[in-house]
Parts: C-alpha cells; structure tokens; sequence
C-alpha cells in the first residue's frame, strides 16, 4: 500500500463509534432533546440522528432510515466508500481535488437544506 | 522575563495579523503543536476522569437531587434500578496509565478531524479558490491549535471549586472565541477573507456539532448528574 486510506481508517473507527453508541442506549431516554426544536417547535436539521445512530448500533436500518434517511443513507454508503479508499491507496493515487465549482457547492447546500426539510416535513 | 505563552496571548489579540509571517513546514508545526498541547490535555484529561469518576460513584449511589429527576420526568425508583445495576468504576490507578496513550491520540485526531471538516466548511464557502490543498488546512489547523492550547491551560481554573461557577461563562466564551480562531489561520493559510475562514468553522459547527451533541452531551449528562 502506497498512502495511507485515512477514508477507510476513519470508516472503521466510525464502526467502533456505532458500537459505543449501541451501549449507551439505555440512559438515552434521559436525554432533554433538541434545544432548536424545544426553542421553536420545529425539528433541526439532525433532529432524529442520536436515535439513527442508536438503530444502526443495535443493526436495525429500517428504523435508522425512518429517523434520518440521509445519515442512515451516508453510513451504508460507507463500505464502498472504503473499499474505493484502499483501492486508492494500494494504486498510490492522491485524493481527488474538491471541485472548484459554484454549481457543486451550492447542490450540497442545496441537499443539506433539503435533508432539513425532510426531517420538518415529517415532524421528526 | 518572558512570561510562558506570551505569542499565543499576543496571537489571540491580534489574530488578523497572527499568521502574516512565512508558514512553516507541516512537520515542525505538527511537532510544535503536539508539544504544547498534549502535556496541557494530559493535565486536563487525568483530572477530568478523577472527576468523571468520582461522579460516576456518586450516581451509583444515586446521590441527585430529586429535583434534577423531576425536570427529567424520570421516576427515582426506575432510576435507582437502572444506577444501581451500572458496573462499578475503575480504580484510578487503572485509568490513567491509559490516558498516556489515549490522549495523543485524541490530539492528533482532534487535529485531522478539524482539518477535515473545516477543510470542507471552507470549500463550500468558496475560500478555496486558490487551490493550496488539504494540506494547507492541516498546517493552519496545527499553527492554531498550538496557540489554542491556551484555553485548555485556562479551562483547568474551571475545576477550581466556586471559582469555576463563576468563570464557567468566561470560559464558554473563550471557548467559542477560540474556534472561531482556527478561522483566521484557514484564511491566511489559503489565502481567502478572513470571513470565509471564520465561517468556515461555523459550518463545521453546523455540520458536525449538532450530529455529535447527542451522544458526547449523553455522556457529559450522565457525568454532570452526580457532580
């Protein structure tokens, strides 16, 4: 291996990190909840994510999916996302550039708002 | 005499001109900051889990005020039930020989996880127009980490007994001040406005902090109750 996969070092610790959440389920419920939502009555954009995180700890994906599709989304793509990292790094090839492009910075933006008003819309 | 930490004092008064001279390279940064900060976290951290512990003790002994559980809306007994079958605490003797590694390692984590995502607060922000790479980021990131080791100096004051209730608002703002700070090196280092940079580590704050706040507040929660 030519570099290091920092992408797929970092996958694996997030897999620990799940793991870690899965444990502190218990106390959760004592958890106050969101200061945004109690402050205006309207979800925030990563309301539902402890509970996604704590689904996908215990391996249930459907109920992540309900709680934040878009987290539960970006964590499944996460092996492939790894498995293009050690490719990467066996071939010695450097990480790609972020693209300087107006349009691709404002489609994320674009998909952060709209992850936001999904979790409104469904009353998360 | 000079006084310890007189540059980074000065750097965070003056952060708009703390990063005008030549950037050094990144391993003598990455060295520099690691020197400063990892004793000053290593202090920090080994009397943050003699504290955590004893607090820990403290809740199995369900020792929390009534009133804390009614704002919970959790009844005492399920919550006598759900504390008394928690494991009991390691001796400190056994942890701390674990921080010795835990914390460089948290250090250095630290700094490639604000890299990373300051890295991208920037992009979307456009700040990255010149195109100095992720490298840059980690440069800037260890030049300002190294100078906010400082707050975690500070921060020890906030386990002084009564002295840290009154400047726990004082060191939430220094705090607050000096993640905004990594902004200031981000710019210069990349060579966009300061505002980009600033904003950046707001992004990062937007991005990320609210993701993590569950479960890091969780676990503050959970040490805080029986403090």
């Amino acid at each position: 291996m030519k570099r290091v996969p920092w992408v797929a070092l970092a996958t694996l610790l997030t897999a620990l990190g799940l793991r870690v959440a899965a444990l502190l389920e218990p106390v959760s419920g004592l958890l106050p909840g969101c200061a945004f939502k109690r402050l205006t009555g309207v979800a925030c954009a990563t309301c539902g994510l402890t509970r996604c995180v704590m689904a996908i700890g215990r391996w249930d994906w459907r109920e992540a999916f309900h709680w934040h599709p878009a987290a539960a989304g970006a964590l499944a793509l996460l092996p492939i996302v790894a498995a293009w990292d050690l490719r990467r790094a066996w071939r010695g090839d450097p990480y790609p550039e972020l693209p300087d492009s107006r349009a691709a910075r404002l489609s994320v933006w674009a998909i952060l708002a709209a992850m936001w008003a999904l979790q409104v819309a469904r009353g998360i | 005499m000079r006084l310890p930490f007189t540059a980074s004092f000065r750097a965070l008064a003056r952060p708009g001109s703390a990063f005008a001279a030549p950037p050094p390279a990144l391993g003598p940064a990455v060295r520099d900051m690691a020197l400063v900060w990892i004793p000053l976290a290593l202090l920090n951290a080994a009397w943050t889990a003699w504290r955590a512990l004893q607090a820990y003790d403290a809740l199995r002994r369900g020792a929390i005020a009534p009133g804390i559980l009614g704002w919970l809306g959790a009844d005492p007994a399920d919550f006598q039930e759900l504390v008394s079958a928690l494991p009991a605490s390691p001796a400190y003797g056994q942890v701390w020989p674990w921080l010795l590694l835990a914390v460089p390692l948290g250090v250095l984590g630290t700094w490639l996880h604000h890299a990373v995502w300051d890295h991208a607060g920037l992009w979307l922000l456009g700040g990255l127009k010149e195109r100095r790479g992720f490298r840059t980021s980690l440069l800037a990131e260890a030049e300002a980490l190294r100078i906010a080791a400082l707050g975690t100096l500070l921060g020890l004051l906030g386990f002084v007994p009564v002295l840290g209730w009154v400047l726990a608002l004082p060191l939430m703002l220094l705090d607050a001040y000096l993640w905004l700070f990594r902004g200031f090196a981000l710019a210069a280092r990349h060579g966009c406005e300061p505002w980009r940079g600033i904003a950046a580590t707001g992004v990062h704050v937007l991005l990320l902090g609210c993701c993590v706040l569950g479960l890091v507040s969780l676990m503050l929660f959970m040490v805080r109750m029986a403090a």
